[in-house]
């Protein structure tokens, strides 16, 4: 207690020449050279007493500039101690902008919005945590960004000299490896010793955070490197900042997947993580054009527009089991498109035909790690390409032109009718399966998804989160920015944050982000609705409240049948009951507008409409509909 | 060898038909309660439309013929788990069965403004 206050008074003694310290950073930093404030400092210390010490050019500063000059916009924190210094110079030095520190309430909301942002905006998002308690809150958002091959920029505060630390919680917040718990599901870290070490390696990291197979990268920020001065900054240098162009597959093997695909009868092209544009898109249909194939979109990015009659995603089961051929694009899974395993007796089936030949394009291979698993079941394929798979779409296109003789052409051509009745077929069945349950309350999930079509129907719109299908299913979908894919991992406590950093990335653009959120997955850390409020992030959220971690529920009965147990007490530890969570309340009180809880689905419309002016005004706004399990 | 299969096959509605026509002596209202009490709804949705995402089949309107409803609760294919009649008995699942054939068809998708995609 002595020392506590000890240290208070010396804080608040040394209060009047820090205030005037940082006029002087901020002058010094806007018009003096880097050599001037150098010498500056020193003369300042060299006098004083270690209490009226001032270092105007701090290391975080050039930090500073370094992170400026990746582009990175923001940088999503919790605030820490062992980054003290790198987020007072974010503030003061660079005067909050590009990067702007957005205020997170748990550092896996700040990953999770940073993997909802980078997808939305194309580029990544910074996060600020502490080496070891940070890290570890942040480890499972990580993981979903991993598996999702999401690039996120982590730096991670840390003190590496023992010598310099306080005593007590400091220790508690340091590590001799602060990236070690990440490293199983990082692409690259590095912990920087000096400044010129530091700028080359958040170049690096960021070169590679997006370079595909793109994924999460950790650069530790040591305390004390970031709060002295910086040294010999006229030494330092800003290494360039160059993009790696993503690799296409080889020429000769797409030729050769070219020549399969075009003598294949029934054809059909899988597309899972594909592409990272408008263009993307449009080459995936030149493809699926080129060959008259149908196309079934997984959904790890928007490949498809849904209302082309070659997106069959609904369809997707009876395509691969009639394939002749089937192309994967980079699928996650590629092993899970061909076969099932019956739950819980792990009976395993293959739909797909036994002699259809198999491609895959992907660059999952040249980046694998050994301890989690995301690297799902192994399958042996007729072709495997290393490639980024959108960057090897115009020439596996043109090589399917070519391959394409005047006789074949006609073939494919003719294929065209069927595939459209096919696909009228298809969208139809969608709509008869909707109207099951269609007034039933709690709200179906069919009519939800109609409804809020319904409302965001003429609005630019991006659906940044969501649990059903839909949507996919249902609504047509012509832009890259409708869709931005699933968590990666399947870890819980994505979906509130993702969309806020969608939103964010959206904000400028005019386009609308709306989210389904689950109830089970909002409670991880619902503390994401304040930031969206505090930083005015309009994001349109509808609850889709189940009360239900919904999915366990099924296991239980599973699991009490295979025991040959009683089969009426699956809902203990799995529901979110007795009291129900209220979820407008919830929102209200850390300031996002509400509406809820709605059970009568003729209200859900109305109340839509209502959120979505308070969006379009620019904040944020929560709709709670209590609905079916799925 | 084919015809043999198409007889197979018409017996078989016919005993289902007949089964169907049957009068089944449950209780809508406690099946209701059964199918809630069991949590079918968590797959099947709470009146029967099934499920997104190829959760749960749909079981209403329009159900399974009694046998092969029975046949599939107890002795289920794929990935639904048995309902045995030790945990469910029979007037349990009789009642449910009553409750499901109790529910009525909904509106047809062109009557729905909001599925006019």
């Amino acid at each position: 207690m002595a020392k506590d206050a000890f240290d208070r008074r010396a804080f608040l003694k040394g209060a009047a020449a820090s205030a005037a310290a940082v006029i002087g950073t901020q002058l010094a930093a806007s018009s003096a050279p880097a050599a001037q404030t150098e010498s500056q400092g020193a003369a300042t210390n060299e006098a004083a007493q270690p209490r009226d010490r001032i270092i105007l050019r701090p290391g975080s500063d050039f930090m500073v500039d370094v992170i400026k000059a990746t582009g990175i916009d923001y940088i999503a924190s919790n605030p820490g101690s062992s980054f003290r210094s790198l987020h007072e110079s974010i503030v003061n030095y660079g005067g909050n902008k590009k990067p702007e520190f957005l205020t997170c309430m748990h550092e896996e909301s700040s990953v999770a919005m940073a993997h909802g942002y980078a997808k939305a905006a194309g580029k990544p998002m910074g996060v600020l945590a502490h080496g070891t308690v940070g890290l570890q809150h942040a480890a499972m958002a990580v993981y979903n960004a991993w598996c999702d091959r999401v690039p996120v920029m982590i730096f991670a505060g840390n003190f590496l000299d023992a010598d310099k630390r306080r005593p007590g919680v400091e220790w508690y917040h340091c590590v001799q490896d602060p990236a070690l718990i990440l490293r199983d599901f990082t692409k690259w870290d590095d912990q920087p010793v000096s400044l010129q070490h530091f700028a080359e390696s958040v170049m690096r990291a960021y070169k590679m955070a997006l370079t595909p197979p793109m994924g999460p990268v950790v650069i530790t920020v040591d305390g004390d490197l970031a709060e002295e001065t910086a040294h010999d900054e006229k030494k330092l240098r800003m290494p360039k900042l160059t993009r790696t162009i993503p690799p296409q597959g080889d020429s000769g093997a797409l030729a050769e997947a070219a020549k399969m695909l075009v003598a294949a009868e029934r054809p059909v092209i899988l597309a899972d993580r594909v592409a990272r544009s408008q263009d993307g898109m449009k080459q995936l249909v030149e493809l699926a054009e080129a060959l008259n194939a149908p196309v079934a979109d997984i959904g790890g990015r928007m490949n498809m527009p849904t209302n082309h009659y070659l997106c069959r995603s609904g369809d997707r089961r009876a395509l691969v089991g009639g394939a002749d051929a089937i192309l994967m694009l980079e699928v996650a899974d590629p092993w899970g498109q061909l076969f099932t395993i019956s739950d819980p007796h792990h009976e395993y089936r293959r739909f797909a035909k036994p002699d259809a030949k198999l491609i895959h394009i992907s660059l999952g291979d040249t980046l694998t790690k050994s301890n989690y698993q995301d690297a799902q079941r192994f399958l042996p394929v007729d072709l495997a390409i290393s490639g980024d798979a959108q960057a090897s779409l115009p020439a596996l296109t043109e090589a399917v032109k070519s391959a394409v003789g005047l006789t074949r052409r006609a073939t494919l051509a003719d294929r065209g009718g069927k595939l459209r009745d096919d696909y009228k077929r298809m969208k139809e069945r969608a709509r008869q399966t909707a109207t099951l349950g269609w007034d039933a309350m709690p709200v179906s999930t069919a009519r939800l998804s109609a409804t809020l079509w319904n409302t965001i129907k003429n609005e630019k719109w991006c659906m940044a989160v969501s649990g059903m299908q839909w949507n996919r299913t249902l609504w047509p979908a012509t832009e890259y920015y409708n869709f931005i894919g699933g968590s990666g991992g399947a870890g819980v406590g994505y979906g509130a944050p993702a969309a806020v950093g969608a939103a964010l990335a959206n904000r400028d653009k005019g386009i609308i982000t709306i989210s389904f959120e689950g109830d089970g997955d909002l409670m991880y850390a619902p503390g994401v609705l304040w930031t969206a409020a505090h930083h005015k992030i309009p994001l349109l959220m509808v609850m889709h409240n189940n009360r239900a971690y919904h999915q366990e529920v099924m296991h239980l009965q599973k699991m009490a049948a295979l025991h040959n147990r009683r089969m009426d007490q699956a809902s203990i530890g799995t529901t979110i009951e007795n009291p129900n969570i209220d979820f407008a309340k919830l929102a209200q009180s850390m300031g996002v507008y509400s509406e809820g809880p709605i059970t009568n689905p003729s209200a859900v419309g109305s109340a839509l409409s209502k959120a979505l002016a308070v969006v379009k005004r620019g904040e944020p706004a929560l709709v709670d509909v209590v609905c079916q399990g799925r | 060898m084919m015809s043999r299969f198409i007889f197979t096959l018409l017996f078989i509605f016919a005993v289902a038909t007949a089964f169907a026509q049957e009068k089944i002596s449950g209780s809508p209202e406690r099946g209701y309660q059964s199918y809630m009490k069991y949590q079918c709804y968590t797959c099947h949705g709470t009146v029967g439309q099934g499920a997104d995402r190829g959760t749960g089949p749909k079981l209403a309107p329009y159900p399974l013929p009694w046998p092969a409803f029975e046949q599939q609760v107890r002795r289920p294919r794929q990935d639904m788990p048995p309902y045995r009649k030790e945990f469910v008995s029979d007037q349990e699942l009789t009642d449910m069965y009553a409750y499901i054939s109790s529910l009525k068809p909904g509106p047809e998708a062109k009557d729905i403004s909001l599925l006019n995609f």
